[in-house]
């Protein structure tokens, strides 16, 4: 087999860097203010917000660091690999991540069949290198593709740029419907915190004026193309909205941040943006932290627990297992934020067991690890729009994200079937692999016209759902399966329930109620539900509250039980509308170090 | 988190030389360059060459040179089928083979003559045969009777992928189904079917998104729209 320049990458030097930096920094480098788990959306922003205003803060990463230059391989043409960029049996998914959405022969040996439930976009052969192997991270209980990165930056390295607000159907969905309970605050107490995350940051998209996803503070938005536009003419028919899509990528340029530019245009985004355009914990958040001189950053930390100061009854710090080592070391801090990700943030703390918590830090209603909510996907349809027919392709998918249908079910109306609602991301491009090719029928010169003739033409859009918070859908410790780590992994208790299926369901028709109004040639229909964790938007699981009998942390994301841990992820959100998550953990985060930043300030 | 192979370039580095050597040096590597430029001849690891001759006819004959740019011959897509057969597990490699086999005997008992030698009508009159399920429903599809959203359509292992097709599929046809899918993919991954054959504009800088000209305010020479008075 002929070598192969795109999987082979010289990683020496940012291992080296990583080694290094985890064997230099020991429980004696202290004393921290902080320690941060985690270094992606959450971690980053808690860290970022922490250090600039002068606190100590170590931040303690699983994996190792990323070489964002060299590792996102951004503009590399397919034929750049004689594999095509598909990875070869033998570095296939089980090497990375065993999720089977790689294709024959790379994703299908019958030996690892037992995986198959796994199933995510996210461990290609652009990501392979930052997803878990699923070998040494198990999980246990009902099928769940719960896709982690351990590397800096976590899933920042591949996030899916949509940069959208939780709005008011949101914060107070259950007044709405009257299922389950509202936030604590609603979208007033959050707005200025978006708009701070929105010029930190940078977000691209256009004021639109919407209850269901609140407008911004945009840089240049991505404009419809000629196929988007006769779609937005046909469903605004319909009442609906087809809106640019808002993509956390600045378009116009940061302030005061030298490792990111601006977005140069040149799509392929999900690779990871080699110029830093895209949003990215470590070049927007991480790197901006350590150089104020306030940041320590240990790789190849994995969190095991947080410990208890028996002296006092708060967090004493973190108990951690070097990854390569095997060592375990306490660090040790005034506050402790989780941002390990929602289900990795939990189960460290339903891991951190003491006389005083015996099921778990922050876990005495026993709620910590229920109301796992994320957002079901799938239904989906397709088709050509005649405009564009037979005409030259144009340079039109270098673009962060695609066009975005706004949830229309239950916003003004009541629907028989469910409550909640759904929004349609999508749109149209003369992209780099035509896949409408694939369902074309025929063979010779006819085909590979018939090919060209509407590969301007294609169209396709997908829906995201909200899935109901429900007390049921929970993880737990496993009693016997343990990572490579020797730390119980998370079994899962997580199903779709009727108001899903049935909101799906709504999804394939109103897909193709939308492609019929637009005169699509070609309609396709494709109703089939994802497993569950394909959003990658996981929520919920220390969910937050006023009541200390019904939440597992306040609404600063502070446990109620041990007032000096916090959450910086999604794990207290408590409901997840349809929007995409990664903004809003910004966000609250923000506000939570706020709240911490005085917590620290009063108690000094 | 597997670690990445040691490679010519870090062992090179690590005995402290040539930090600045050129990427991609590897003979290997050099030489499937070659064959992708279709200067070199096949190095192949599981088609014999007659099989690789008829896979070449047959790829061809699925994505032909036209007028606009050269076919899958050319694309050296034969080449990348016989890669992944390379890869592929047993059962699927034997299957596919087996679906070659069958299909040259199909030529031979039609016109005597294997799918090398066959003519661009009887290459034609036969694959328009092995692909006539594209268009035409099989009976008892359960989509006569079914709403087209709940119409089923497993997934099916094919050479290429997994990828959702109708039940009922005779054994030419389902061979057929893999090869188009492995042709259209190794094709449209190819120098040739990205630039010469799409056309494809991207992957290049851009400073401002460009969309429908009518968003700007003008008529818009992509799609004909009139700018709105």
């Amino acid at each position: 087999m002929p070598a192969d320049p795109t999987l082979d990458l010289d990683l020496a030097a940012v291992l080296d860097e990583s080694r290094r930096l985890a064997a230099s920094i020991t429980p004696a480098s202290g004393p921290w203010d902080a320690i941060v788990v985690g270094s992606g959306a959450a971690g980053g922003m808690a860290a970022y917000q922490l250090a600039m205003a002068g606190v100590k803060v170590l931040v303690l990463e699983a994996g190792r660091m990323v070489d964002h230059r060299k590792e996102y391989r951004t503009m590399e043409w397919p034929y750049a690999s004689p594999r095509r960029h598909r990875l070869p049996p033998d570095q296939r998914a089980i090497a990375a991540a065993e999720y089977n959405f790689l294709d024959r022969p790379y994703g299908n040996d019958p030996a690892f069949a037992k995986h198959k439930k796994l199933a995510s976009y996210a461990g290609n052969t652009f990501t392979r290198n930052w997803v878990v192997d699923e070998k040494q991270h198990p999980t246990t209980g009902t099928p769940y593709s719960w896709v982690r990165a351990r590397v800096l930056g976590g899933k920042t390295n591949f996030w899916g740029r949509v940069a959208i607000r939780y709005g008011p159907l949101q914060f107070q969905a259950a007044s709405r419907d009257g299922f389950d309970v509202d936030w604590p605050f609603g979208y007033e107490e959050l707005k200025p915190y978006y708009d701070k995350v929105d010029v930190l940051l940078g977000v691209s998209g256009t004021k639109e004026g919407l209850d269901q996803v609140p407008d911004g503070i945009y840089q240049r938005a991505h404009k419809l193309n000629c196929v988007e536009v006769h779609f937005r003419d046909a469903v605004t028919k319909l009442g609906r909205r087809y809106i640019p899509g808002r993509a956390g990528v600045t378009t116009d340029g940061v302030l005061g941040n030298k490792y990111r530019a601006r977005c140069l245009g040149r799509g392929r985004c999900s690779r990871g943006c080699d110029i830093g355009a895209t949003f990215h914990s470590p070049t927007a958040l991480i790197f901006p932290a350590r150089d104020s001189g306030n940041l320590t950053l240990r790789p190849y930390s994995v969190a095991a627990e947080v410990f208890l100061d028996p002296a006092t009854g708060r967090a004493g710090g973190v108990r951690v297992i070097d990854a390569n080592t095997h060592e375990v070391m306490d660090f040790k801090a005034k506050v402790v934020v989780l941002g390990a990700g929602c289900l990795d943030s939990t189960r460290i703390l339903l891991n951190s067991k003491s006389a005083r918590h015996p099921d778990g830090m922050g876990n005495s209603t026993g709620l910590l690890g229920c109301y796992l909510s994320e957002h079901h996907m799938g239904p989906r349809g397709s088709g050509f729009i005649p405009t564009r027919i037979g005409t030259e392709p144009t340079l039109d998918d270098g673009r962060p994200t695609g066009p975005y249908i706004p949830r229309f079910r239950n916003v003004t109306d009541k629907h028989p079937d469910f409550i909640r609602g759904y929004h349609f991301q999508g749109g149209s491009a003369s992209y780099e692999f035509p896949g409408h090719a694939q369902d074309l029928p025929g063979f010779g010169k006819a085909f590979k016209s018939s090919v060209r003739k509407y590969y301007p033409a294609q169209f396709a859009i997908g829906g995201f759902g909200e899935v109901l918070p429900r007390k049921e859908n929970r993880v737990a410790l496993d009693a016997e399966v343990k990572d490579a780590w020797g730390i119980p992994v998370l079994r899962f208790t997580y199903r779709f329930s009727d108001n899903e299926i049935r909101m799906a369901r709504d999804m394939a028709d109103t897909a193709d109620e939308m492609l019929r109004a637009a005169g699509a040639e070609n309609i396709k229909i494709d109703p089939t539900m994802l497993p569950p964790g394909w959003s990658i938007h996981e929520i919920g699981t220390a969910r937050m509250g006023d009541d200390p009998k019904a939440s597992v942390t306040d609404r600063f994301c502070r446990l109620h039980d041990v007032p000096n841990v916090y959450m910086a992820d999604a794990a207290p959100f408590v409901s997840g509308g349809t929007q995409n998550t990664t903004w809003s953990i910004l966000a609250m985060c923000w506000r939570t170090m706020d709240h911490l930043k005085e917590d620290l300030r009063t108690q000094a | 988190m597997k670690m990445p192979v040691v490679t010519r370039r870090t062992a090179l580095k690590a005995i402290g030389t040539a930090a600045l050597l050129p990427w991609l040096s590897d003979d290997a590597l050099a030489e499937f360059a070659d064959i992708q430029a279709r200067k070199a001849p096949p190095k192949l690891k599981v088609l014999t060459q007659a099989q690789y001759q008829a896979v070449d006819a047959l790829v061809e004959a699925i994505i032909p040179r036209d007028e606009r740019s050269p076919g899958a011959s050319e694309a050296r897509v034969a080449d990348y089928i016989d890669l992944l057969l390379g890869e592929a597990d047993e059962p699927m490699r034997s299957r596919w083979l087996a679906g070659l086999a069958a299909l040259d005997a199909e030529a031979v008992t039609r016109y005597g003559a294997p799918l090398v030698k066959l003519s661009e009508e009887q290459m034609t009159a036969l694959l328009t045969d092995v692909s006539r399920y594209e268009t035409v429903k099989p009976r008892g599809d359960a989509g006569l009777e079914t709403p087209r959203n709940e119409q089923p359509k497993p997934r099916v292992d094919t050479l290429w992928g997994e990828v959702r097709q109708p039940l009922g599929r005779q054994p030419l046809e389902t061979f057929f189904a893999d090869t188009k899918q492995a042709t259209i993919h190794g094709y449209y991954t190819s120098e040739i079917g990205i630039h010469q054959d799409l056309r494809y504009k991207g992957n290049t800088l851009l400073a401002e998104f460009v969309g429908c000209g009518t968003e700007d305010g003008t008529d818009c020479p992509h799609c004909g729209r009139k700018a709105k008075a």
